[in-house]
C-alpha cells in the first residue's frame, strides 16, 4: 500500500449533513473529510447510515442539512427556499457531480447497451466527448479490467463479476476525481468477489481517491488508509484501518468487529472439511 | 340452412363497412398514441399540476365507457357547445381520447416499470433528466411497452364498431343494414364475426412474436 502524504488537499468535504426521511433522522450531522489519493472504508449495522451519506455525496439522496465541496467546489448547500432544498442550481450539481464515479451493488450497467457502449455513454452524452477518442479509451479501460474480450457482449451475458468490472470502467471513462462505492461486492457470488476486489486495489494503487461502503473487512483492513464506522447516522469511529478493525474502542463497534470474527469462527470446521 | 348469397350479392358494402372500419382504426391509434405521449409524459416530469392533470384526464376517459363518450360528443356537446359535429370528428374524436387515456397508462407503467437503478447510474454519470430519459429510460421502457401497445391497438380495432350507433358506416353498421332488408341476420352477423377473425388474428400472432422478443431483451 503506497501511502501518498494526504495531509494537505482535501478533496470531498462533508460538513455538518443531515438527511431525513419522513420522520425518520438517517444522518444526524456528518462532517467527513477526505483528502486526495485517500482510500476510506465505510463500515457500520444496516440502517446506520453508510450507504446514505454515500449516495449523499453525489446527491442521489438530497440531504436536509449541512453543506458538501468537491474540490473546492459546493454541490450542496441547505436551502430552505429552494424547491429541491438546495442552493446550488441543477446545472452545476450536473457539472460536479460528473467529477465523482459511482459503482452500484446491483452494478445497474444499462442493459440496451453492450459493454463497450455502457463505458462510452457518459464521455459521450455528458462530456459530448470525441466519439473516436472515447472508443479508443474505453476499449483500453475495458482491457485493464481484463474484459476484452467481452466488449461487445451485452450485460446479460456476463457474469455478475465481469459486469461489475465494466461498471468500474464505465465510472473511470468520466475521469472522476473521486470513487464511490456501495457494497460492490455484496451482489456477487464468492467466487467472483476476488475479481472486482483486484480491480479496485488497482485503481487505488493508481491514487485515485475512494469511498466505500463494504462488509468486506479483510479488503478494508488491506486496502483502506481510514476505517469510519457510523452508528445511527453518526460518525463513532474514524480511524486508521489496524486501530478500528483491531483495537475498537466504541461498545457497538467492538460487537460490530466481534460479529465478523464469530462467523468466521463458526464457518471455519466447515471451510476446513471441505 | 345458411345461405351465403346474401353476402355475396351485397359485397361492396360489406367491403366499404371494412374500409371505414380500418380507417378509423388506423387514424384513431395514432392520435391515441401522440395524445398518450403526451398524457403519459406531463405526469413523469415531477410536476405535480401537470401529473394531476393527467390524472384527472385518464380516470375521465378510462372510467366513462366508450358508447357513452361517442353518444355525448355526438348529441351532446354540440348542444353545450353550440357547434355541430360530423359523425366523422365525433368517432374519430371519441376513440382517440379514449385510447390515449390507455396509451398514455402503458406509457407511464412502463418508464415506471424501469429499475431505479437505472436512473441512479445516469444520474451518478452527471446525465440531465431529458438525457436520462432519451439515452437510457425511454428506450428500455419502449420495449416493454410493445405487448401492451399491440394488446391495446387490437381492443381499440374491436372498439370502432360502437361508432355504428352513431351511424358511421363501418362493418357492424354496414352489416345491420344488410340485415335489415334481407332478414338474414344470422349469415350477416357470422360474417362480420368471421371478418374480425381474420383481420385480428395475425395482429395477435404478431404480438405474440413481439411479446417474446422482448423477452429476450431483458
Amino acid at each position: 500500500m503506497t501511502h501518498v502524504s494526504n495531509t494537505s488537499a482535501p478533496l470531498l468535504k462533508i460538513e455538518a449533513l443531515r438527511l431525513t426521511f419522513g420522520q425518520r433522522d438517517v444522518l444526524k450531522g456528518v462532517d467527513l473529510t477526505v483528502n486526495k489519493g485517500e482510500v476510506v472504508v465505510l463500515i457500520g449495522a444496516s440502517g446506520s447510515g453508510k450507504t446514505s451519506l454515500l449516495r449523499c455525496i453525489n446527491l442521489l439522496n438530497m440531504p436536509s442539512h449541512g453543506r458538501i465541496t468537491i474540490d473546492g467546489e459546493a454541490i450542496y448547500e441547505a436551502d430552505t427556499k429552494a424547491r429541491d432544498g438546495n442552493d446550488v442550481p441543477a446545472k452545476t450539481v450536473n457539472r460536479i457531480r460528473s467529477r465523482t464515479g459511482m459503482v452500484f451493488q446491483q452494478f445497474n450497467l444499462f442493459p440496451h447497451m453492450t459493454a463497450l457502449e455502457n463505458v462510452m455513454e457518459g464521455p459521450i452524452t455528458v462530456k459530448k466527448a470525441d466519439k473516436e477518442a472515447t472508443r479508443k479509451e474505453a476499449l483500453d479501460l475495458l482491457a485493464q479490467m481484463g474484459l476484452q474480450e467481452h466488449v461487445g457482449k451485452y450485460p446479460r451475458q456476463l457474469s455478475g463479476g465481469q459486469q461489475q468490472r465494466v461498471a468500474i470502467a464505465r465510472a473511470c471513462a468520466m475521469h472522476p476525481q473521486v470513487m464511490l462505492f456501495d457494497e460492490p461486492t455484496s451482489a456477487l457470488d464468492p467466487e467472483l468477489v476476488g475479481e472486482v476486489m483486484k480491480a479496485m486495489v488497482d485503481l487505488a494503487r493508481s491514487g485515485m481517491t475512494m469511498v466505500i461502503v463494504t462488509h468486506e473487512l479483510g479488503f478494508a483492513f488491506e486496502v483502506a488508509d481510514r476505517v469510519i464506522f457510523l452508528d445511527e447516522g453518526t460518525i463513532a469511529e474514524d480511524g486508521p484501518p489496524n486501530e478500528i478493525l483491531l483495537r475498537p474502542t466504541h461498545p457497538r463497534l467492538k460487537s460490530f468487529v466481534g460479529r465478523f470474527h464469530e462467523t468466521a469462527d463458526l464457518l471455519r470446521p466447515f471451510l476446513e472439511s471441505s | 340452412m345458411f345461405d351465403f348469397s346474401v353476402i355475396t350479392q351485397n359485397w361492396p358494402l360489406f367491403w366499404n363497412g371494412l374500409l371505414v372500419t380500418l380507417l378509423y382504426s388506423a387514424l384513431s391509434i395514432a392520435a391515441g398514441l401522440v395524445i398518450g405521449l403526451v398524457i403519459g409524459l406531463i405526469q413523469l416530469t415531477g410536476s405535480r399540476t401537470l401529473a394531476l392533470l393527467g390524472r384527472v384526464y385518464v380516470e375521465i376517459f378510462r372510467n366513462i365507457p366508450l358508447l357513452v363518450i361517442l353518444l355525448w360528443i355526438y348529441y351532446a356537446f354540440p348542444i353545450f357547445a353550440g357547434l355541430s359535429v360530423t359523425k366523422f370528428w365525433a368517432g374519430f374524436a371519441g376513440l382517440s381520447l379514449y385510447a390515449g387515456a390507455f396509451y398514455a397508462e402503458i406509457l407511464r407503467a412502463g418508464v415506471q416499470s424501469i429499475d431505479k437503478g437505472q436512473s441512479d447510474a445516469s444520474t451518478a454519470l452527471g446525465m440531465t433528466y431529458g438525457q436520462r430519459m432519451r439515452r437510457i429510460i425511454l428506450p428500455q421502457a419502449f420495449r416493454r411497452m410493445i405487448p401492451p401497445l399491440a394488446g391495446q391497438s387490437i381492443i381499440q380495432i374491436k372498439n370502432t364498431t360502437l361508432m355504428s350507433m352513431i351511424t358511421v358506416p363501418d362493418l357492424l353498421y354496414q352489416a345491420s343494414y344488410v340485415s335489415s332488408f334481407t332478414y338474414r341476420p344470422m349469415e350477416v352477423y357470422t360474417m362480420v364475426g368471421f371478418m374480425f377473425l381474420v383481420l385480428l388474428v395475425p395482429l395477435t400472432l404478431l404480438s405474440r412474436k413481439l411479446e417474446k422478443v422482448s423477452e429476450r431483451m431483458k
